[in-house]
């Protein structure tokens, strides 16, 4: 899925599609027989639905049924207080009110608990699956209350009429699908996707992806609820279907049928089935969920992206290289304050690792100065990585402390400590293959400048030596290319900028030459080397190429079977009788 | 002591329900969520069997057959695909199980259809007249947890799947053919859900869409126990006897959503579930 | 030198034959270029420090890590597309470094993984405990109880158990005392003299190496930097390149 940026000329298409789907939604009710009015009616409040399983499951990679649950939550709230207290305009502004803070808790619970520090992502679809259950059964346990299974019928909602409830719906869908494809194509909106290509980027670049998500399943229950609002008015009876999962499952399929991550498609998607499904059940009731369903299967596995992908294929666009026109300028930002010479950006000691009964790390004594560029070698298995990840995620160590910046690191989470002054390149290029190169520079200073929910930037600030990697890999001409269409080594290259461009005091770095050609490696020693000793930052690096290491450390850190064995200048290592005999295999240290 | 046979015949059919769907969860990692609609196949093999006044006891082997062999397309066509996509598969096997269940409606009607007792009556348990048929499931759940630990730790079949689980890349290296492996732990595992669809007849009713009230609990139980069958009969202990007793003692509907809350709890607390880390 | 044991070994049909392959993870290339012939009952030792491509030369051989371009051939046959299932089947044993074993299965159900049926199982295991005698009464013992020295044994000789006419290995000295690796050397030797099998190491222990090998290559980013016949100046030879 290509996100292009929003040229002017789309700016004008959206806008020119919103405004014929108003002017539909106005005159629709001279269009349209009773029946067709209620089906579309109903139709454009599950497209509402359906827009948020796509900002979660789209968009943020969430597959969620859970939806379902609260638009029944906001259902029942609003039928509950219509049918036992009134409908008086008081008791509508409440009833509204409910619909919508009730599935808010709930979204807020739910979301609580699916997104821990360390949880699946299948783990999340468990509890979605759930929700929508307890919440039915909850529903058929509530007596007079909840009318039990056969629902709430009988109570006057807003007094609108067929057409009214028509155009009211239509507006809302219209609100809504609108607010989300300014939210999703906005630079706070290429988050979500960040969230879905790369988790553990997202929390290395010191943003919170878990609360993240958790308030956007806040947010998307409310709109859920309001869509429940809005059904139990206009359909005057709900049920305790609207809140199973059964028709959970149902949102997803129209959502994935339309094509995920597109806020159009699901909307065809929902509106076309639920329609055709009006029409067609009445003569081939079975049959029409039979191709339904066959078509979802078919889909799922040719073509995941659904109709939208096949839209596209058919329709190539012409921008699909983003047009230099279209990617935003490099900014100056003022460079923060460095660290003073001298202070020790990290201390590590007595750091122990172990992996059940297996030692993995033990007496790790390590420090690092501003401006040091130390370089961490050893054969396989010695333990570097393990060490790397120690003082990159506070929970990782087993015994010993980590300390940065003088804080004491044991129990932190990783986005904490990258606001420690922390930054981690990992040894595969880790950045985020569905955006374009500014889109990932941004997302590492979306910590600390709050990216915009509604404009794309039309330049991207980066701090000096951020923008001059760019400019010595030639990737400032590319801010507007996809990631995805990157050498490797621009990737590598990419990674660093964005690690960079976060202003650590230390850089963690594994093997960020792995696989690269010899002019690339020379470009990021020379790059490493410029960091450290002119721009003070800290670097550690861990490398299998000695030849390069030599080259580029101011001091060389030998790791064997979990232990230290030599730390010293560059000279000192090589010249080592210990550094020998362990590399040239067979010999115990 | 009604209450206690009640927990443990009750754990028993939990357990039986869920094996066919552990076992493919188990080894291929994917969550098959037409597990339901192969239920359902199970129980309409029986109708079949009776329509065709074949001895019930019959569509249990029957039942197996049918449900291994339409396993075994169904891997090959729609999950072979997605094993790189684990949340695809939960997806796509959910479409299917619509269309399975929207098959056999046309075929056979939408209508509750009625099986004959496989065995009826009730015996004497310490003086207490307990229904023969479930103390019957608590010897179907033994077999079947004996029976799949020795496919498991007696077979070949059992061996190279255990080395698929344990390290896909090194069962390949050792020339393991994995795709067959696959096929077949998908067949054993729908052929296992078929044949519990037809031991589930004498107690709900078949139509349809019975396999979907069984699907989520299956589902949630077999996350909680992982891989193996032990630890998936000791959350069918815990959470089927949690079950009983909120049911009798609290409300029935709220028995119906015990086994689904406690074990997202126990996921949320532990996200391994019950299997050792 | 090396041109002239590649002609030798075009003329007597290469056991296996690598030219001109390049392979890699997605988009990056770990080896390039690299063309190596290793003739039929010889010993080939392909050496390199850590992370300059040693590993994925046997891991593109097995088709794990996928060829960009060039050819591999057994026995003068292209490789391409063959399952590992065949590969295996048709006489290539194959000790990978790391991860070789499964630790929480038997000694017994380790070396039975190696064959596609039980039949013929008494008679394979005989060969390797002749090779290997402590594992006749390790069969039930867990492999992962199993000390360093005899988890190496055991991965050779599970190798061993098909009667392989090639053998793939990775640094099966790594970390162990040198007595087992005189051990590792003799069976291998023996292997080599009963079964004429060709064998390909690869190695960072020099004195292992270049006791058992005849020919040698050292790899450096993907490439072959150097490369020709074991000899007395071999072991200095490499050692220039091995060091840091």
């Amino acid at each position: 899925m290509h996100e292009n940026r929003s040229t002017p000329a789309r700016v004008w298409l959206f806008a020119a599609l919103a405004l014929a789907a108003a002017v539909i939604v106005i005159i629709g009710p001279a269009l349209f027989d009773r029946f067709t009015l209620n089906v579309l009616t109903r139709s454009m409040i599950y497209a509402m639905l359906a827009v948020t399983v796509d900002i979660l499951w789209g968009y943020t990679g969430i597959l969620t049924f859970g939806q379902a649950a609260f638009f029944g939550t906001g259902a029942y709230a609003s039928a509950m207080v219509l049918s036992h207290l009134g409908a008086s305009p008081a008791l509508m502004v409440l009833a509204l009110a409910l619909a919508i803070i009730v599935p808010v808790l709930l979204g807020a619970f739910v979301g609580w608990l699916s997104f821990g520090h360390g949880s699946t992502p299948l783990y999340a679809t468990v509890i979605s699956l759930v929700v929508p259950i307890v919440v039915t059964q909850l529903v058929f346990s509530g007596g007079v209350w909840t009318g039990s299974s056969s629902g709430l019928v009988g109570y006057s909602g807003l007094p609108l009429g067929l057409p009214g409830y028509f155009r009211l719906t239509g507006i809302c869908l219209i609100v809504t699908a609108v607010v989300a494809l300014v939210f999703t194509r906005s630079d706070a909106g290429k988050l979500l996707v960040a969230i879905r290509d790369n988790e553990a980027r997202c929390a290395y670049l010191g943003l919170d992806p878990q609360r993240l998500k958790i308030v956007l399943t806040t947010i998307l229950a409310g709109v859920a609820g309001i869509a429940g609002f809005l059904y139990a008015n206009a359909s005057g009876v709900v049920a305790p279907e609207n809140t199973g999962f059964v028709f959970g499952t149902e949102i997803v399929i129209w959502t994935a049928l339309g094509g995920r991550g597109t806020i159009i498609g699901p909307v065809i998607g929902a509106i076309g089935i639920d329609y055709l499904s009006a029409q067609l059940s009445g003569d081939l009731p079975f049959l029409w969920n039979l191709v339904v369903g066959a078509l979802f299967v078919v889909m799922i596995i040719l073509l995941p992206n659904g109709l939208a992908q096949l839209a596209r294929m058919v329709l190539p666009r012409g921008n699909e290289q983003a047009s230099p026109s279209g990617s935003p300028t490099l900014a100056a930002e003022p460079a923060g304050s460095g660290s003073e010479a001298g202070n020790r950006v990290l201390a590590v000691g007595g750091l122990g690792k172990s992996f059940g009964s297996l030692q993995v790390l033990q007496g790790i004594d390590l420090d690092v100065h501003p401006g040091e560029l130390v370089s961490l070698v050893g054969p396989n298995g010695a333990g570097k990585t393990t060490l790397m990840r120690c003082l990159s995620d506070g929970t990782e160590a087993t015994t010993g402390t980590v300390t940065i910046a003088g804080q004491d690191i044991s129990g932190m989470t990783p986005d904490e400590i990258v606001a420690l002054g922390v930054g981690r390149k990992f040894q595969v290029a880790s950045v985020f293959d569905s955006l374009t190169v500014a889109d990932c520079l941004r997302m590492a200073r979306a910590s600390r400048n709050a990216p915009s929910l509604l404009r794309r930037s039309a330049t991207l600030g980066l701090p000096a030596a951020a923008a001059d990697i760019l400019r010595s890999t030639g990737l400032d001409r590319m801010l507007g290319r996809p990631v995805s269409l990157l050498s490797h080594g621009q990737k590598q290259s990419l990674e660093l900028a964005m690690v960079v461009a976060l202003e650590p005091k230390l850089i963690l770095l594994d093997e960020p030459t792995a696989g690269l050609t010899k002019v690339e490696r020379t470009t990021i020693g020379a790059t490493l080397q410029k960091l450290t000793g002119e721009l003070g930052f800290a670097a550690i690096l861990v490398e299998h190429d000695l030849d390069f290491v030599r080259d580029i450390s101011t001091r060389i850190v030998v790791l064997h079977q979990g232990k230290l064995v030599l730390d010293g200048s560059v000279d000192q290592v090589v010249n080592s009788e210990v550094v020998r005999t362990i590399y040239s295999g067979g010999a115990h240290a | 002591m009604t209450l206690l046979l009640d927990m443990v015949t009750t754990a028993a059919i939990l357990f039986i329900v869920a094996a066919g769907l552990l076992a493919i969860f188990g080894v291929l990692k994917i969550i098959n969520f037409a597990h339901g609609a192969w239920l359902t196949i199970g129980a309409y093999c029986a109708v079949a069997t009776a329509g065709l006044g074949l001895n019930p006891w019959l569509a249990l082997p029957i039942a197996f057959a049918v449900g291994a062999i339409l396993g075994g397309i169904t891997e090959l066509v729609i999950v072979r695909p997605l094993y790189r996509r684990p949340l695809d598969a939960i997806l796509a096997t959910w479409g299917l199980g619509i269309v399975i269940g929207q098959l056999i409606t046309l075929w056979f009607g939408r209508d509750v259809q009625f099986t004959p007792n496989l065995l009826s009556g009730t015996v004497d348990v310490f003086g207490v007249g307990y229904s023969l048929y479930r103390l019957f499931a608590v010897a179907a759940a033994l077999v079947i947890g004996l029976a799949f630990t020795f496919l498991l730790e007696g077979t070949r079949l059992g061996l190279s799947a255990q080395a698929v689980i344990m390290n896909e890349m090194l069962a390949r290296a050792l020339g393991i053919d994995t795709a067959r492996v696959r096929l077949a732990t998908f067949m054993v595992g729908t052929g296992l859900a078929a044949l519990a669809g037809v031991l589930l007849t004498p107690l709900t009713s078949v139509d349809p869409n019975m396999g979907v009230a069984w699907l989520i609990g299956s589902f949630m139980l077999v996350m909680v126990a992982g891989s193996s069958f032990s630890t998936l009969a000791i959350a069918c202990l815990v959470f089927g006897g949690a079950q009983v007793l909120v049911s009798t003692f609290v409300s029935p509907i709220f028995g119906g959503i015990t086994v689904a809350v406690l074990c997202a709890l126990v996921l949320r607390i532990s996200p391994k579930g019950f299997a050792r880390a | 030198m090396l041109e002239a044991r590649q002609a030798e070994a075009k003329t007597i049909a290469p056991k296996l034959s690598l030219s001109n392959v390049s392979s890699g993870y997605g988009p990056v290339a770990i080896i390039e270029a690299l063309s190596l012939a290793i003739a039929p009952g010889q010993i080939f030792a392909l050496m390199g420090k850590n992370g300059m491509g040693k590993t994925t030369v046997l891991k593109t051989i097995l088709g794990f890590v996928a060829l960009r371009s060039g050819d591999i051939r057994l026995d003068g046959a292209s490789m391409s597309g063959v399952s590992q299932a065949s590969l295996i089947a048709s006489g290539v044993g194959y000790a990978p470094q790391e991860q070789a074993l499964f630790q929480d299965l038997s000694v017994r159900d380790n070396l039975r993984l190696a064959l596609r049926s039980d039949r013929g199982f008494a008679q394979a295991v005989e060969r390797v405990y002749g090779h290997f005698p402590f594992l006749r009464e390790r069969l039930s013992q867990r492999a992962g109880t199993l000390s360093g020295g005899e988890q190496k044994m055991l991965i050779l000789g599970r190798a061993l158990m098909l009667r392989p006419k090639l053998l793939l290995i990775d640094e099966i000295s790594e970390g162990l005392q040198p007595s087992v690796v005189e051990r590792i050397a003799a069976a291998l030797r023996e292997e080599r003299r009963t079964n004429g099998t060709t064998i390909l190491i690869v190695e960072q222990n020099l004195p292992f190496a270049l006791g058992i090998a005849d020919s040698w290559a050292v790899l450096k980013l993907g490439r072959i930097d150097d490369a020709g016949d074991v000899t007395a100046g071999t072991a200095a030879r490499v050692l220039q390149h091995l060091k840091i």
